[in-house]
């Protein structure tokens, strides 16, 4: 395996450094397994490898084809603090993946393509707050068999068998009208024990995209 | 960009590398089979055969033997040293370094070339132990051996880019060039044969080679050391050109 690093750091005309490639495989866990031959190891230890050679000549741009893809949850969440060592090193990381929670874990910029076209390019909490929604739930004192007339104006939705009020607003637009809801709420003698607000990830997103 | 020669350091190193797993295979097969040639052909058969061009038979074979080491070990490593890698697909990983062409080939080619050649002198050792040998133009028997090593190291780089299978790799040694090189004089002088087949003999390339190293040792050859020397080089030309076609067209590299 140390052949291999070095044998990919040489190929690129750099000098021999055996500090940086000892850092690099300590960083992803090779370590004990530098003297080891490549088809001895597991296949995590071989992807892992790969990122090695592919590190091994310092790169300013490293291009990554689905690193994580078939790789345990441990081991997917090392590689991730590894990219976030790199990328606060200054490394340009291009990622392809089809776990969204990567990219939404990772990524500054989001590109999503749907069968070879590029849909978007965005910076990407610039993506999820203009493509997310928002939504309030409302856990309700009493349950509602429907929602009251006085409520028609608003974009609201029964759950949980009544028991919940769901509001579903853009968090883009200043003024989402919370405020005027729950003073309806009140007028209407709707009460409401709890209350919480979630936003829709980047995997939400990406299926609503693609699906257009 | 200037000249990788750190990439063509890490090729080396990697070759190396690779052939120290199998050094003991490597260094005492031939090494065994020349000692048992010798004992076999040089003293027991050579006891009975008088001497040729007044070299003792023994002796006589050796360079002969050389050669055949020599060439089967250029082509062995350097058909393998880059068959490998397109079959791995690591192959990608040098092409899409800052590795030119030139490099690479210097790198593969140079390493198989060495080590044939330092197999080639192994072999020279191993011999001298059995029979007297002298050598009587040191300079022009490395220069064939390193020209040779250099030639047929292409030969092998070109069967490991043109082959699509461990048969075809396989094939050309076995099927080519040992039987070239028995047939090109390693165990005898092409003037003891039948005038017609003697003509066929200036048709099989390794037939100048062994009479050229033959010379370098015992100033006796069956053809002369210029048109042997002429035509090692003309070898040496003819594969540097298919390799250099091979790479401009990209064939079976970049298909």
């Amino acid at each position: 395996m140390w052949n291999a690093v070095s044998f990919s750091r040489g190929l690129f005309g750099l000098r021999a450094n055996p500090d940086y490639l000892s850092q690099v495989l300590k960083d992803l866990s090779l370590w004990d397994k530098r003297n080891n031959r490549i088809v001895t190891l597991s296949g995590g230890m071989k992807r892992r490898l790969m990122i090695a050679k592919a590190l091994a000549h310092e790169p300013s741009i490293l291009f990554l084809d689905e690193p994580t893809a078939g790789v345990d949850v441990e081991l997917r969440k090392d590689m991730w603090e590894i990219l976030r060592g790199l990328r606060a090193k200054g490394v340009t990381i291009i990622l392809t993946t089809h776990y969204i929670e990567e990219a939404e874990n990772l990524a500054d910029r989001v590109c999503v393509i749907n069968r070879g076209e590029i849909l978007l390019v965005e910076e990407k909490t610039e993506l999820m707050s203009k493509l997310g929604k928002k939504q309030m739930r409302l856990h309700l004192h009493d349950k509602l068999s429907e929602i009251p007339g006085t409520l028609s104006n608003y974009p609201l939705t029964l759950d949980a068998d009544g028991r919940e009020l769901v509001f579903t607003y853009d968090s883009q637009s200043e003024h989402a009208g919370i405020k005027a809801l729950l003073d309806d709420l009140s007028a209407s003698g709707v009460a409401f024990t709890d209350l919480s607000t979630n936003k829709s990830s980047l995997e939400e997103i990406f299926v609503d995209l693609v699906r257009r | 960009m200037s000249f990788n020669y750190r990439a063509i350091g890490a090729i080396f190193l990697f070759e190396l590398s690779r052939s120290r797993r199998t050094l003991l295979q490597r260094l005492f097969s031939p090494v065994i089979s020349t000692a048992l040639y010798i004992i076999v052909f040089g003293a027991a058969v050579g006891s009975h055969i008088g001497d040729i061009s007044g070299v003792q038979y023994g002796a006589y074979i050796v360079p002969g033997l050389v050669m055949l080491i020599l060439l089967t070990q250029s082509v062995d490593h350097a058909s393998f040293a880059i068959y490998f890698p397109r079959f791995t697909g690591t192959i990608y990983e040098i092409l899409s370094a800052p590795v030119s062409y030139i490099e690479l080939v210097i790198g593969y080619v140079g390493f198989a070339a060495c080590k044939a050649v330092v197999l080639g002198l192994l072999i020279l050792a191993t011999a001298a132990l059995f029979v007297p040998l002298r050598i009587a133009h040191p300079v022009w028997m490395l220069a064939f051996l390193a020209l040779t090593a250099i030639a047929f190291s292409l030969l092998g780089f070109i069967i490991g880019l043109w082959a699509d299978g461990f048969e075809k790799l396989q094939a050309i040694p076995t099927l080519v060039i040992t039987p070239l090189t028995f047939l090109g004089g390693t165990f005898y002088s092409t003037s003891l044969l039948p005038p017609a087949w003697e003509t066929v003999t200036r048709f099989n390339p390794i037939f100048y080679l062994i009479s050229g190293l033959r010379w370098s040792f015992f100033e006796v050859a069956d053809v002369g050391v210029g048109v042997s020397l002429s035509m090692t080089l003309l070898f040496l030309v003819l594969c540097l050109a298919v390799v250099w076609w091979m790479f401009k067209t990209g064939y079976r590299l970049k298909a």
